[in-house]
């Protein structure tokens, strides 16, 4: 028997023991691999699945080191049956190259020809290729390369993209490093998609992604295409382009439902290429307005499904996606895996944290007891309603009082999704509002407002939830928030995941009801965060005077 | 023979020593009933064919082969191949070879192939001899077929094999666990329904032949048997052997069950698979057995441990090589035997006796039949038990390997697994914890036990879990009650509730003004009244019912018929009418009684007859248990297959199914 710090489980999770003396190598043995599910306090899980295995094919290692390092690793006896299944699942990877033929264009190749057969066969596969050119390849056309690749992973059988790049049109970018320098992570993952070609980075919020999307513009030294979620979060990316590179402000275009420029470096919204008009994509033309050599995808786990369509067609161009989380709540992450790019970085938020980059959060879940009558009512009531009753009571108003009084001197966010209730907190506290239909131009004065300090407390709705950037602040106190998603309770924990600068840790609060369905959804937000590794604690509402700050 | 002959004669040495063979003046000759016993029989290793009467001389033959033509030649090898026998179709039989028209008659015309009856045409034994050049066999029968195997590292295939072991030790000891709160019942036939093997399947996410496998383990190994629910039925529960079994330790527990696999005759890889009539096979059905398993499964064994440790079977051939070797050895098998060895090397696999194509030490300890040293051989490569496990703030609980049985149970009982293998992986929920309150935990008594099994602090979450389950737990309450008293006089209703009368209604006072009582509607009410009370019904929407008693009217007659004719015609009917019942009547009462019907005609007719007679028969009754009990009943009505009847025991009308009554006699 091994004392390894690795358990492999047969159904492809593999459990890491944190606290064994070897758990870092082991870590490190199979991060390039296995996806990292949950990472709570002592043990740590970690799954294989297909599109992780691949995206290892695709960063070079081979099947043999996979299993070497789970035998290696492992205290008991590995299944023999998953030690299989890798090897078979890694050798699907690769087995057909999409290439450029001097003569052909592209084609799509194979080195076993059975599985040429097989894919050439499938009917989605057939309206794809052209001509048979010889045994072992076919003929594609250009503008079925990222729909190919697409068909071909949904068989199982994905292809290694060997095709390059253009150019595209050149522009010189440079970073301008004065005062500030490229933190090592940052680095090491711009190089690595670069060396990739295409893909993904993984960085947790806070981290510095738009660092990370200067720096392989700086690579590219080509005009570029950038898509964010929203206007505010576009303002801020040219913010941090013309701060943090040799870019002007008149380079960098935004293209958006107020404004249509377009420049060198184009910043686009989401929203305003997936407009349809009469059943068209009236902006659509924007993707060819230049000859782009370089897209930058911001969030990649928000998406939308139209531009996915739109990505298909630009394979010949290089694409950076940025995330926080491969995890799509729509389980679309195999498009992303073959239109995007394999993952070429990923970094957990525990270790970027312990390397003293972003402050760690206290997260605390603040308990209230709803009163006798508003219980009656949430017991009444429809189940559709409940959820907003649950989440409106008085009692928590209160508490967010507390709260704000025990941290006077620090920057707060009240967070919330019901504009009532979040006007009468605001009212409460005096404090301004950022909701749905505050005009653009007044929140970002109020963000650069609270970001300069001028403003203590802020009052948002969920419109603050993506890509805004807050950093000063240190506590954000959640009032209400919609059904648990996983994601919005990554953005929120991003709020405050921004590198501090007395290193002091942030206070992230949730005020919930309990004994309803508030507190149930609470439940898997413990469960979230738990499972990121951050201590969580549970009080009690008549217990938060006691509590020292 | 086309062999050695230093090994042919050893053969016949031993064929000597058996007395299958002996040698007479003539030369060794097989007893008689040998080549009987031989003849006909499947894989015949010899194209050996009786010579005929008066064999021509070996070189006669062969200069009648010489002649043939190359058709008659492929025609003649193939009739040897293939059993020595053929049909000759339209060929002549009385032809000299000079007018031979097509192969057939060409060979026999020269017999080569002698016309036996009707079509029938057979090769003589002398004539395949020479085709044969002078030999029994055209393959060579005295080379054993070599196993294909390839080298492995031999701690590897320790690994293996103590995975797989412990593998299937925790999955049976889940099955039976199981079993022993939800058995599955027993089917008619005797065994386990597909349906109850497929919830196997998914509760030990295992396949249905790895499940039939384990549930056939756990019968041969004497863990489970039939026994009864507390209703009667029939059902498969574990052993008292059981509750010993999972006190042991784990290698001990593996040797138990490795021990009733190999000494067993049951065939679970049949399970699934159809038999000739096209039924499928269930699990644990008494038919599913052969008495080739036990020999196939050691012969198997065996012939894995002659591979020399550090080389194992080779992936894909390896296992049929393994066959071809057991053919050589037993040739006389029927064909099922193959498959019986191939399901032992995969059922060797997953039992942990093998491990990735070899034989580990306990493994060869298993094919000498040596359990006890095999389970010691075992014991170090298992896992050790672990006696704590890691709470963590997600509200999982991770044994980073198996648990103490004790510790395992009770962390069963409060919370769910989410993932097995070496380690398991435990998550807590609400609906977790209740399940160990309702089996009678106290929030401390959990509190106590989850800081006692864990190595590091109970995380907070998880204690506030706890107690929120514990709040909330047994917060409705709910009984059974046949009737509610309500009532707003607080005082009339504790009077009513006290009084020494009212004992035998089992009343209880659940609020000042709601009581409960344990007597149904139609006791109660009229008990109430002659305590005392005026009680009214409430309905279930709260209205009260009133009851009065119902006032009883006849229907009036409706005109008077002319009398006259029409009632004289009546009169005269009825009067027949009679006469014709009394002679019945007279006719019935002079038969004997029959005896006891046994035909279901018979019966019908009887039954038939008594519900037209309005008499009492005692009927042969088979009930649900296959149980026959007599009962004394008043047919009724007859109809649809079914009978209603008075049934005097019963004192109430019952049905009764037709074909499930096996006599009819009168009372």
């Amino acid at each position: 028997m091994n004392d390894g710090p690795l358990i492999v489980q047969s159904d492809k999770t593999l459990l890491l023991e944190v606290d064994h003396p070897s758990a870092a190598e082991a870590r490190k043995a199979i991060a390039p691999f296995a996806e990292l599910e949950r990472s709570p306090e002592h043990i740590h899980t970690y799954r294989l699945t297909p599109l992780g295995l691949w995206n290892a094919r695709a960063a070079g290692h081979d099947a043999e080191q996979v299993v070497d390092a789970l035998l290696t690793w492992s205290r008991y006896a590995v299944p023999h049956a998953l030690l299989v299944d890798v090897a078979e699942t890694m050798g699907r990877y690769g087995r057909l190259r999409l290439e450029k033929h001097p003569v052909h264009g592209l084609v799509l190749s194979s080195t076993d020809r059975p599985v040429l057969e097989e894919v050439l066969r499938a009917k989605k596969i057939a309206g794809m290729v052209g001509a048979r050119l010889d045994d072992d390849s076919v003929a594609v056309h250009p503008s079925e390369r990222g729909n190919l690749k697409q068909a071909l992973l949904k068989l199982g059988w994905p292809a290694e993209d060997f095709a390059g790049y253009v150019d595209g049109e050149a522009h010189a970018i440079d970073l301008a490093e004065d005062g500030w320098t490229l933190r090592p992570y940052q680095r090491e993952a711009a190089q690595s998609f670069w060396d990739g070609g295409s893909g993904v980075v993984v960085l947790p919020c806070g981290a510095g992604k738009t660092i990370v999307g200067a720096a392989s513009m700086a690579q590219a030294q080509a005009t570029t295409l950038i898509l964010v979620t929203n206007t505010v979060s576009a303002r801020q990316w040219k913010d941090e382009l013309v701060a943090r590179t040799s870019l002007t402000p008149d380079e960098i275009g935004e293209y958006s439902g107020a404004v249509k420029e377009i420049r060198p470096v184009t910043i686009a919204t989401y929203q305003v290429l997936t407009t349809k008009r009469k059943g068209v994509y009236p902006h659509l033309d924007l993707l060819d307005a230049r000859d782009w050599g370089l897209i930058v995808y911001d969030e990649v786990h928000l998406l939308p499904a139209p531009i996915f369509r739109m990505t298909a067609d630009l394979q010949a161009r290089r694409r950076l996606g940025l995330t926080a989380t491969l995890v799509r709540e729509d389980g679309r992450e195999g498009e992303v895996f073959s239109l995007i790019g394999p993952k070429r970085y990923d970094a957990p938020w525990k270790d970027i944290e312990a390397q003293g980059y972003i402050a760690p959060a206290d997260c605390v879940e603040v308990r209230v007891t709803l009163p006798d009558g508003e219980r009656l009512a949430y017991a009444t009531s429809d189940p559709d309603t409940r959820y907003r009753l649950a989440s409106c009571t008085h009692a928590k108003i209160d508490v967010v009082r507390d709260l704000v009084r025990q941290h006077a001197n620090q920057p707060t966010l009240v967070i919330g999704q019901y504009i009532d209730q979040l006007d009468e907190v605001a009212e409460m506290l005096d404090a301004p509002v950022i909701k749905g239909e505050t005009p653009v131009k007044e929140r970002q004065r109020l963000f650069n407002a609270f970001r300069s300090g001028e403003i203590g407390l802020l009052v948002v709705s969920k419109v603050a939830n993506f890509s805004i950037d807050l950093p000063s602040a240190e506590v954000a106190i959640q009032i209400s928030g919609s059904f648990g998603s996983r994601q919005e309770e990554a953005q929120r924990l991003g709020r405050l995941l921004r590198p501090k600068t007395e290193g002091r840790s942030a206070h992230f609060y949730t005020i919930v009801s309990r004994d309803t369905v508030d507190a149930d959804f609470a439940q898997n937000r413990q469960r979230f965060l738990a499972e990121q590794g951050y201590a969580y604690r549970i009080i009690d509402a008549g217990d938060l005077t006691a509590e020292p700050t | 023979m086309h062999a050695d002959p230093a090994r042919a004669g050893e053969a016949v040495e031993r064929l000597l020593d058996l007395a299958l063979a002996w040698e007479a003046p003539g030369g060794i000759r097989a007893l008689s009933g040998v080549a009987d016993a031989m003849r006909g029989m499947p894989g015949l290793v010899s194209g050996l064919r009786p010579s005929s009467p008066e064999p021509p001389s070996p070189d006669r033959v062969a200069s009648l082969l010489a002649e043939l033509s190359p058709a008659a030649t492929a025609m003649l090898r193939h009739v040897d191949a293939h059993g020595g026998e053929g049909t000759t179709g339209s060929a002549r039989r009385t032809v000299s070879p000079e007018q031979a028209a097509s192969p057939a008659e060409e060979l026999i015309s020269r017999r080569l192939l002698v016309p036996r009856d009707g079509d029938t045409v057979v090769l003589p034994g002398e004539v395949g001899l020479a085709l044969r050049g002078g030999r029994t066999t055209t393959e060579p029968v005295d080379e054993v077929p070599p196993l294909a195997t390839t080298s492995r590292d031999p701690a590897l295939v320790a690994r293996t094999a103590a995975g797989a072991a412990f593998d299937v030790v925790r999955r049976t000891e889940l099955l039976l666990d199981h079993w022993g709160v939800q058995p599955p019942s027993v089917l008619r036939s005797g065994g386990l329904a597909v349906r109850d093997l497929k919830l196997v399947a998914r509760e030990l996410h295992v396949d249905e032949v790895g499940a039939a496998l384990l549930v056939e383990v756990a019968l041969s190994a004497g863990l489970i048997a039939e026994g009864a629910e507390p209703d009667g039925t029939p059902a498969w529960l574990p052993t008292e052997e059981f509750d010993v079994w999972s006190g042991r330790p784990t290698a001990e527990r593996w040797a138990r069950l490795v021990g009733g696999w190999l000494a067993s005759s049951r065939v679970p890889s049949l399970v699934g698979s159809r038999d000739q009539t096209g039924k499928s096979w269930n699990a644990l059905a008494p038919e599913l057995s052969s008495g080739l398993a036990e020999e196939a499964r050691r012969l198997a064994l065996r012939v894995l441990a002659g591979v020399p440790e550090g080389e194992v079977l080779a992936v894909g051939t390896g296992v049929a090589s393994v066959v071809q070797h057991v053919e050589w050895l037993r040739p006389r098998r029927p064909a099922i035997f193959a498959d019986l060895v191939t399901a032992a090397l995969d059922e060797a696999a997953v039992l942990g006796v093998s491990g990735a194509g070899g034989l580990p030490p306990s493994g060869r300890l298993v094919a000498d039949d040596d359990l006890p040293a095999a389970a010691a051989a075992l014991d170090p490569q298992l896992p050790r038990p672990v006696d704590h496990v890691l709470l963590q703030a997600d509200l999982t609980a991770v044994a980073p390997g198996p648990l103490e049985t004790e510790v395992a149970r009770r962390l069963h009982l409060l919370a769910d697994v989410e993932s097995r293998g070496g380690a398991t992986v435990y998550r807590f929920t609400p609906g977790s914890l209740r399940r160990g309150f309702d089996a009678g935990w106290s929030a401390l008594e959990v509190r106590d036990f989850l800081a006692g099994v864990s190595q590091t602090p109970v995380p907070q979450p998880l204690e506030f879990l706890v107690d929120d389950v514990a709040r909330t737990f047994g917060s409705v309450r709910v009984g059974h009650a046949e009737a509610f008293l309500r009532a707003d006089d607080e005082a009339a209703l504790a009077a009513l509730v006290h009084d020494p009368r009212s004992r035998t209604l089992g009343l209880r006072l659940l609020a000042p003004t709601v009581a409960i009582s344990t007597s149904p509607l139609d006791v109660l009410l009229p008990r109430l009244r002659e305590l005392g009370a005026a009680p009214v019904v409430e309905a279930a929407d709260g209205t009260v019912r009133v009851s009065r008693p119902d006032l009883r009217r006849a229907r009036g007659r409706r005109g008077r018929r002319p009398a006259g004719a029409v009632s004289a015609r009546q009169a005269a009917q009825v009067q027949a009418v009679a006469t014709a019942i009394r002679a019945g009547d007279r006719a019935e009462s002079s038969r004997p009684a029959s005896a006891s019907t046994t035909t279901p005609s018979d019966a019908l007719a009887a039954l038939r007859d008594a519900i037209e007679g309005g008499t009492t028969v005692v009927i042969g009754y088979v009930d649900n248990h296959g149980a026959t009990s007599e009962r004394v009943v008043d047919p009724r009505r007859l109809d649809g297959g079914r009978l209603s009847a008075f049934d005097h025991r019963a004192d109430d009308v019952r049905e009764f199914a037709v074909h499930r009554i096996t006599a009819v006699r009168p009372a």
